[in-house]
């Protein structure tokens, strides 16, 4: 670190090279802290979870009694224990509350001011967040497993809405009706996804196994689709042909800069593809157990130098090298299946959401302290911490 | 020291005590004091044995946990980092992984477990974030209240209480179902009561309800113990003028006694029909010229009027007194008047007994069941009280019944001879084969009359069955069955006619060896007829004693054909065996079946004597003997043989292969050289020892009736012949069908 600084300081490095080293440094040191504490207001289950981009200070969340609350990340008490406050929430006794698990909540990309959330009650909601009232509510036919909303779009202000009928809806904000139909899945989609590279192209993951990238200009059909054997064996089955997962597809998340594209199905396993050409970059992450029926939530680090991917794995989260897909390290706290997790980029912290009720916020941890003064520290941290001495009898026989 | 760690863990969780042994514990915890890394070890240790499928070894290893927590950071952090797996095995949190048998053991595990968890997040929940976590966890998710006792978790609540609601529910609908069921029946119920509570009244009158006409239901009141003891030791047999003494008869049984003057005794009478009666007497006594107060012996007594008088009344003196006893407790004999009523009664108490009470019981037990507090209860239970009411006066009711089966079966019997009875009174030649008797031998015949037209009393047993006259014809068509014993009688009595026929089996027997007659063969005949099995009609019986000459022939007709006709032919053939058949009866002698009494009592190795019981032969020790006590055979060469056996057997077997000696050599040495193997069926047993012997075994526990039926029913061989006999089976139809096409498409 210091070497860093020093170079940084002399101009050798580039400022990316030392915001990136400690960048990975942080996430690699992730834990559960006790001071960082997220104040427990679902009584249920917890289905989603999102980080505005503006500020990277509020936090959605979304629970499967359709109840959403709004934290407040940031910690302005300048001590290091610190529980974050529940801003607002739309509670069970809200007017507008979602009858039936929220499945997904999104920010607005470029304003706090608004966000949207979906349900399995079958409806899209938007919100105004000063008021708390819903601004617009888009109705389906089927229930709502995700929807998404493109964070680079100037053009077009499209929601993209997958449902339980295998056609992935276009919800137009400015004209507040569905304008866009796209068909070419055969199940219900589970998960949608804009890329955060080219503001029309959509991807989109469905139980049928199959994943399509879409640009929506075009409507008559999909740009490609994922073929997890690249196109070897699909001549000799013709049924397993173009299919990214052998299960349903549940998961998908694009790299920050938009280039790759990460899968999840429930044939336990984590594909990485080029997002450009929709080709399989066969990296093996090895089994990434997933039993989730619905679309499952994961994220990927942002600025650090190898990228990592925090993928819910039972009741931890698996971190893993995006491109060797190397096991880093599994995240336990949860006492049940966590549904999903959120990065924050601006300080290296993850969150997640479980079945448990818990949202748990892993902080990096701390430096250690400077090795010369061992003796004094060590005894400080001692009195500070009685519950860490250990209490052995000191009777030799005793034991 | 690894080593010694590992054992320690071993034998602590092994142990199936509640405690720990504070020895061990000491040296295990003297152990993980020295370095982490053995706390490490201990830790995974543990853990491996927290995953044991078994509640005590678990029990054991969560102590040890527990111990270790308070003392190390490090065990702690241990722990903690893998507090999930931890509550897991110990609260039994995952509903597919629940806690292993046994029960109790599991409830006192979580129960200690969840205090533990309690007890740390008190002391350690701020330091270690995870704790709390999972404390929060168990409070909140799994609704686990700390301060239940019982400590169940959210689920098992849940699970009783649906359990619970449907039990409700189909206590409901049962309760529903008993309502329509006590509706319908409830009818038929009080309809049965009614009748019941008819025929208790026309039985039995309410004692102090004398509007009811007495001489009406009399008869049925009280019948009688008719053997009115003569008072007097003299012999003479006292017969009373029917007309009259029925009547007393059938007041009560009565004693009479001897008595001052009628005077008292009228006063004596509480009953008011009686004393009507005593002056009915007085005035016939005042008829015979006679005086009460004259007192017995009188000899002022006009002798012909005080024989008349005696004769015609049956008294020896006039000195009488007649006691009453009321008895309290009411007994209720069946006689022909009350059949019917006390059969009804009877019918009704039955259906009573058999059918309203229990279900009424079962209507109450449901309702309270399913908490039915309304009429509906109250309905049922008044019904009960009713059917307990009834139930009650019936059993007070004292009905003695008469045996139904033997009645019917002497029906004929006592007919014939009531019939009898009532000829030869009417025959009037009988009087003069009426012996004299004298009166010293009168009191063998019973109570024998001494004059013919009182010889009807004779038969007061029957009571008021006397009065009723029975009907006459019907005698007549059992002597026309020939193999009835009436026919035979009727028989002997054609042949003898001027014999006086037997009254009574009883009575019968006596008179004619009073009588000295040439009856002999009469009385023979009655023995031997009581003797003779009784055998239903054949055709044996059909020709007995007749000759059947063209029995057991066949002929055969000619035939009449034309041209062709057989060479010879017997016109008649002979069957022997049809012949014998009109002649035979075959009656099956199966012979009784006795138990076998005796036991096998040879020796047994482990020292007793063979328990079995078989007629001849013991599958395992031969041909049974007598043996005495310790087994040892009585006879002689018995015992020889079995000794020569004895040593052959040795002999077979190297001397130094001798069990005593080997075991003699083993303990010794400590070797085992296989003496327990050598000893056969014993060894088998020994050799299977159980790894853990404190622990409580799980298989013993599983070995129910049902899982060794199961053990049998899905055994892989069993299921693989059913399978294949299914198989067969349907390719059979197919084979049979295979030619339509509906059949051979599946």
């Amino acid at each position: 670190m210091l070497g860093f600084i020093a170079a940084r300081q002399a101009g050798l490095d580039d400022p990316a090279r030392l915001r990136r080293a400690e960048a990975t440094r942080r996430v690699l040191s992730l834990e559960l802290n006790k001071d960082r504490d997220v104040e427990r207001i679902h009584g249920s289950g917890i289905n989603t979870l999102d980080i505005e981009p503006v500020e990277g200070r509020y936090m959605l969340s979304g629970g499967s009694d359709g109840v959403i609350v709004l934290y407040d990340l940031e910690n302005f008490s300048k001590k290091p224990c610190y529980t974050c406050k529940a801003v607002c929430s739309v509670g069970r006794s809200h007017p507008d509350v979602h009858r039936f698990s929220v499945e997904t909540v999104q920010w607005y990309p470029h304003d706090t001011g608004m966000f949207t959330s979906s349900s399995f009650d079958k409806t899209l909601k938007i919100w105004d967040t000063n008021t708390l009232q819903p601004a617009d509510v888009f109705h389906f036919e089927g229930t709502v497993y995700s929807h998404h909303m493109s964070p680079v779009a100037t053009k077009h202000c499209l929601i993209a809405v997958g449902t339980k009928s295998p056609k992935v809806q276009l919800c137009d904000l400015k004209s507040g009706s569905c304008s866009h139909i796209l068909q070419g899945h055969r199940q219900e989609v589970l998960a949608v996804s804009w890329s955060p590279r080219h503001e029309y192209i959509l991807a989109t993951a469905s139980a049928d196994g199959r994943v399509k990238l879409w640009d929506v200009r075009r409507a008559s059909g999909c740009l490609t689709t994922l073929d997890q054997h690249n196109g070897e064996k699909s001549k000799a089955s013709s049924e397993a042909a173009n299919t990214a997962h052998s299960g349903r597809v549940n998961g998908l998340c694009y790299t920050n800069d938009g280039l790759h594209l990460l899968t999840v199905g429930t044939d336990d396993r984590m594909r990485l593809w080029n997002s450009s050409t929709g080709e399989n970059t066969l990296v093996n992450y090895g089994k990434v157990c997933n039993e989730s029926r619905k679309g499952l939530k994961f994220t990927i680090s942002c600025g650090c130098n190898p990228e990592f991917a925090f993928v819910p794995y039972g009741s931890t989260i698996a971190v893993y090298t995006i491109f060797s897909g190397e096991l880093i390290t599994m995240l336990r706290g949860h006492y049940n299946t966590v549904d999903c997790c959120v990065f924050q980029p601006n300080f290296q912290e993850l969150y997640s959401g479980s079945k448990d009720c818990n949202i748990l916020a892993w902080i990096p941890a701390l430096r250690e302290p400077v090795p010369d003064d061992i003796s004094e520290k060590s005894l400080s941290q001692q009195h500070l911490n009685p519950a860490y001495e250990d209490a052995w009898s000191s009777s030799e026989d005793e034991g | 020291m690894d080593q010694r760690l590992a054992e320690l863990v071993e034998e602590l969780t092994t142990s199936g005590e509640q405690q720990l042994e504070p020895g061990r514990m000491r040296e295990l915890k003297k152990i993980c004091k020295s370095s982490d890394e053995h706390i490490g070890h201990a830790y995974h240790l543990l853990m491996t044995r927290l995953n044991e499928e078994h509640a005590e070894i678990r029990f054991s290893a969560f102590q040890i946990v527990h111990e270790l927590f308070t003392r190390s950071h490090q065990f702690r952090t241990l722990i903690i980092s893998n507090f999930q797996e931890f509550l897991e095995f110990t609260v039994g949190i995952d509903h597919e992984q629940p806690l292993p048998p046994p029960k109790e053991v599991a409830q006192k595990l979580r129960r200690a477990a969840i205090k533990a968890v309690q007890d740390w997040h008190e002391k350690y929940g701020e330091a270690y974030k995870k704790l709390s976590l999972g404390y929060h966890f168990l409070k909140q998710n799994k609704k686990v209240d700390f301060q239940d006792v019982s400590a169940r978790t959210l689920a098992e609540r849940k699970r009783e209480e649906e359990k619970q609601k449907r039990l409700d529910n189909i206590y409901k609908e049962k309760a529903k179902r008993a309502e329509t069921e006590m509706a319908e029946m409830s009818q038929e119920i009080a309809d049965t009561l009614t009748e019941m509570e008819n025929c208790f009244q026309l039985l039995m009158p309410d004692p102090f309800d004398f509007t009811v006409n007495d001489t009406e239901l009399e008869p049925n009141k009280q019948t009688i113990a008719n053997e009115d003891k003569p008072a007097s030791p003299s012999s003479s047999q006292i017969a009373l003028h029917p007309s009259y003494f029925g009547r007393v008869d059938d007041e009560q049984p009565c004693c009479s006694k001897d008595l001052l003057s009628v005077s008292q005794c009228v006063k004596t009478g509480r009953n008011e029909e009686l004393s009507e009666e005593q002056e009915k007497l007085e005035q016939k006594e005042l008829d015979g010229g006679t005086h009460s107060e004259l007192g017995s012996g009188v000899p002022a007594l006009n002798d012909d009027d005080y024989q008349t008088f005696v004769r015609n009344h049956g008294l020896i003196s006039h000195k009488y007194t007649l006691d009453l006893e009321i008895s309290t407790d009411i007994k209720v004999h069946e006689n022909e008047d009350n059949t019917a009523i006390i059969n009804n009664i009877m019918d009704a108490h039955r259906l009573l007994r058999n059918k309203f009470l229990p279900t009424v019981q079962s209507w109450i037990q449901l309702f309270t069941r399913a908490g039915v507090n309304d009429d509906r209860l109250r309905c049922a239970i008044d019904l009960k009280n009713k059917l307990e009411i009834a139930m009650k006066k019936y059993k007070e009711m004292n009905i003695s019944i008469k045996e139904r089966k033997r009645k019917v079966m002497k029906a004929s019997d006592d007919d014939d001879d009531d019939n009898e009875d009532d000829e030869f009174v009417e025959v009037p030649e009988k009087e003069g084969y009426e012996p004299y008797i004298p009166d010293h031998l009168r009191k063998e015949y019973g109570l024998e009359p001494p004059s013919p037209p009182s010889a009807p009393t004779r038969e007061t047993s029957v009571g008021p069955a006397l009065q009723s006259s029975w009907p006459q014809p019907k005698g007549n068509e059992d002597e026309l069955d020939p193999t009835c014993a009436a026919a035979t009688l009727k028989l002997i009595r054609d042949k003898l006619p001027k014999l006086p026929p037997p009254y009574t089996s009883k009575s019968a027997t006596d008179e004619q060896a009073a009588l000295e007659e040439p009856d002999s063969k009469t009385r023979k005949l009655a023995e031997e007829r009581a003797k003779a099995p009784i055998m239903p009609f054949g055709l044996d019986l059909h020709y007995w004693g007749q000759d059947q000459p063209s029995a057991g022939k066949i002929l055969k007709v000619s035939s009449q054909h034309r041209f062709w006709a057989p060479s010879e032919m017997e016109e008649e053939v002979e069957n022997k065996e049809v012949t014998e058949m009109l002649k035979t009866r075959y009656i099956t002698f199966a012979g009784k079946f006795e138990p076998v009494k005796h036991k096998c009592r040879a020796p047994m190795p482990n020292g007793g004597l063979c328990e079995r019981q078989d007629r001849i032969k013991c599958p395992f020790h031969g041909k049974i003997i007598p043996r005495d006590e310790s087994g040892i055979p009585l006879n002689s060469e018995d015992r020889a043989r079995e000794e020569k056996m004895h040593f052959e057997k040795q002999a077979a077997q190297p001397e130094w292969r001798d069990p005593e000696f080997m075991r003699e050599v083993e303990a010794a040495t400590g070797v085992d050289l296989g003496s327990s193997k050598n000893n056969g069926k014993g060894g088998k047993k020994k050799g299977n020892k159980k790894k853990y012997p404190n622990l409580t075994d799980l298989k013993q526990q599983a070995n129910t009736s049902r899982s060794r039926l199961e053990k049998k029913v899905f055994n892989k061989g069993a299921m693989k012949r059913v399978v294949k006999a299914m198989n067969r089976v349907d390719q059979r139809k197919h084979e049979k069908f295979a030619n339509q096409f509906n059949y051979a498409l599946n």
